[in-house]
């Protein structure tokens, strides 16, 4: 497919992530800095960026420290690329790191870059913890006070309630529901079965399993802190196993979420190399895919909606947009945040009317099982929040490149907030 | 010349070689042991490392900083100047200089051979100045050696002091400001081993004539070459005199400047006057 514009061609020349570990695991002294850095240092290694000054770095972190407003910046200037790389640090929940490979193809479209690099990291090991408010107010206002006496009264004010820290929860803002609850709720109102989840939760990790046997991701993974395969990969798995575990969201007929078919807490972090395809080119270095075009989409889930399907209308607009059908695709990777989640994508995709009541002309369609997350997804590799959007685009372009020029991938990430990132890449 | 070789199990513990080391020895001439200390297959431990670059400013990475091996030959160092054949003990001995190099890229979970020796006892107009040379192995491969020289206030040692007077600092600007908190100290203690109380204890310090506790040099060592950290190749020299103690709390500047073949750095008063420690480095 011809850039209709006539603006230059970004390309995906590779990727190159930490191997994925559990929450407190191998990783668990590591911080979103050391973390970033590696990846960073990986790719760099990877494709000779060594001294290199790249247009800009982009990427972020959903579990974030105050101290690391500029962790991007700060991770460039601990990496080996040359120390006049800017950075960029931008954030949209489990969709940061896709939506910092928009970014950087974009910029790289539009002429503004010829070389990029997208990325996201996080640790839930690392995770922030927070003064209470109440602690938080106290001591800004003995801070500010100007008097002995004004300062004694404002940290007077402090109870011993109020000591306890403020643990980075994982619920919506306007809700207070966690993901995991909302996703019961969607699994509830697609019905979607315990049997149906258990399944899609199998398969990705013998998909994945598979991957790293035949040495795929040899091209992708740099081990870390003796870490060389992801952590929660389970290769023995299987349905039966899955079905003894207990659920965790959920009551009654929507308990069907388990620790087995949700994503895992996790510790990583991936990067995307990008470049203006003459600039690939002329350094010698491989065009995998070209970015072609990408889609952001939000749902109403204060208003009832499922929080987790905004994909769904980012896709349906994005193939209009396009001309194209799910069949124009010869890989999709669906983000599994949980097994419901790409289970309800799936039929919401083939749903009339809900593809009508998002406004677009008809049902999307019908995602042929075998182009699904064929080399496994997040269930089986951990999902470090901001991390997946790169190590998805990565491995699909891989695995495009293997496919031949021509072939088309579409990514699709859900997020937090109601929102979704989709993409589209095709080999060149 | 071949010296005994003591081979210890592991990398000694804060214990009675270190309670050894802390008593000061009454003898006024300067003797050093004959022998070479030595731990063989050491696996590092990744908690302790991952502090380590914590407290000096290292981005935890596969591959360690050559200060990292120095920390892990100094617990040896001690165990030497803590036999019986040594007069020289760790209390009142001063840390100035050191020399190191990191022949390659030594990764984080690689199994380490770590030995120390003493050499080179010379006399200074102040006492005496004893080497303590540290060899790391990965299987028979030299990745790291280094040469720790500290003096010996009052002891003797035979021969004539070197007077060859030192190169005049020259006044910079400081580049860079980094605080250093009073329990700084005790944080390096507790990841370097280092059991000396004058980096901790304010009694301590002023035995020894400062009102303050002080910082090891190792760690403002450490910390310069976190400051550089990308800029050094995965094998280089690096060769520091600690010029004068700091004195905690303490804000001291940071310089560096690119030579022909590497850096030069200094970690000095704030106003860039008087240096603390200066660092050539080298490819």
């Amino acid at each position: 497919m011809p850039s209709p514009t006539g603006l230059p061609d970004a390309v995906v020349i590779g990727g190159n992530r930490t191997p994925f570990a559990k929450s407190g695991g191998a990783y668990a002294n590591a911080s979103a800095h050391d973390l970033l850095t590696a990846a960073l240092d990986g790719l760099v290694a990877r494709f000779g960026l060594a001294g290199t000054r790249v247009g800009e770095v982009a990427a972020g972190a959903v579990l974030k420290h105050s101290r690391d407003v500029s962790l991007t910046r700060e991770a460039v200037l601990s990496s080996a690329l040359a120390p006049e790389t800017p950075a960029v640090d931008l954030q949209l929940a489990c969709a940061t790191g896709l939506e910092a490979t928009v970014l950087i193809a974009n910029k790289i479209a539009l002429g503004q870059i010829q070389v990029g690099i997208a990325g996201g990291v996080d640790s839930a090991s690392d995770a922030p913890i927070a003064l209470s408010d109440p602690l938080r107010r106290a001591l800004l206002a003995a801070n500010a006070a100007t008097s002995l006496s004004a300062r004694v009264k404002a940290l007077a004010a402090i109870r011993p309630s109020h000591l306890k820290p403020d643990t980075p929860r994982l619920s919506e803002p306007r809700t207070g529901l966690s993901m995991g609850e909302h996703q019961a709720l969607t699994n509830l109102a697609w019905n979607l079965t315990r049997q149906a989840q258990d399944e899609l939760a199998a398969a990705s990790h013998h998909r994945l399993a598979r991957a790293w046997d035949a040495g795929f991701f040899d091209d992708l993974v740099t081990p870390y802190l003796g870490l060389t395969r992801d952590a929660v990969l389970r290769p023995d798995t299987s349905v039966e196993r899955l079905a003894t575990l207990k659920p965790v969201f959920g009551s009654g007929d929507a308990a069907t979420l388990t620790a087995g078919n949700s994503t895992a807490l996790s510790d990583g972090a991936a990067t995307v190399l990008l470049a203006e395809a003459g600039w690939a080119a002329e350094h010698h270095l491989p065009a995998l895919a070209r970015f072609v075009d990408a889609e952001v989409a939000a749902v109403d889930h204060p208003g009832g909606a499922d929080l987790l399907l905004a994909p769904v209308g980012a896709i349906g607009r994005l193939l209009t947009r396009r001309g194209l059908g799910l069949d124009d695709f010869q890989f999709i990777e669906i983000h599994e945040a949980f097994a419901g989640t790409v289970l309800a994508t799936l039929a919401a995709l083939e749903s009339e009317e809900y593809c009508r009541r998002l406004g677009l002309p008809g049902a999307v369609g019908t995602v042929e099982e075998s182009r699904l997350n064929v080399n496994g997804s997040s269930l089986a590799t951990g999902h470090p929040f901001a991390a997946t959007g790169p190590r998805i685009v990565a491995t699909l372009a891989t695995l495009l490149a293997g496919r031949g020029p021509g072939s088309r991938g579409l990514i699709s990430v859900c997020a937090a907030g109601g929102q979704g990132v989709v993409a589209i890449l095709e080999a060149v | 010349m071949d010296r005994p070789i003591e081979l210890l199990p592991g990398l000694p513990r804060l214990g009675p070689v270190f309670a050894r080391a802390l008593l000061p020895s009454g003898a006024r001439q300067a003797e050093l042991p004959a022998h070479t200390v030595l731990v063989n297959d050491h696996a590092q431990d990744l908690d302790r490392l991952s502090e380590y670059a914590r407290v000096c400013g290292f981005t935890l990475r596969d591959t360690v900083p050559p200060t990292w091996l120095h920390v892990l030959s100094f617990p040896l160092q001690v165990a030497l100047l803590g036999s019986r054949d040594s007069t020289i003990r760790l209390v009142g001995v001063i840390h100035v200089s050191n020399r190191m190099r990191l022949w390659r890229p030594v990764g984080a979970s690689e199994r380490l051979q770590v030995m120390v020796h003493a050499a080179n006892l010379r006399p200074h107009r102040r006492g005496a100045l004893v080497d303590l040379v540290g060899q790391v192995r990965v299987a028979d491969e030299l990745v790291w050696d280094g040469v720790s020289t500290y003096l010996a206030p009052g002891r003797t040692a035979p021969g004539q002091p070197d007077v060859s007077p030192q190169p005049a600092f020259e006044a910079i600007t400081p580049t860079a400001q980094w605080r250093l908190p009073a329990d700084l100290g005790r944080q390096y203690r507790r990841v370097s081993g280092d059991p000396n109380p004058i980096h901790t204890h304010r009694l301590a310090a002023r035995a020894f004539g400062f009102d303050r506790p002080i910082i090891q040099g190792m760690w403002t060592h450490a910390r310069l070459l976190a400051a550089l950290e990308n800029r050094l190749p995965g094998a280089y020299a690096v060769s520091a005199q600690f010029v004068r103690p700091i004195l905690l709390p303490a804000t001291v500047g940071f310089t560096a400047r690119p030579t022909a073949d590497g850096w030069e750095a200094a970690v000095t008063t704030p106003d860039g006057r008087k240096p603390y420690l200066v660092a050539t480095l080298s490819a």
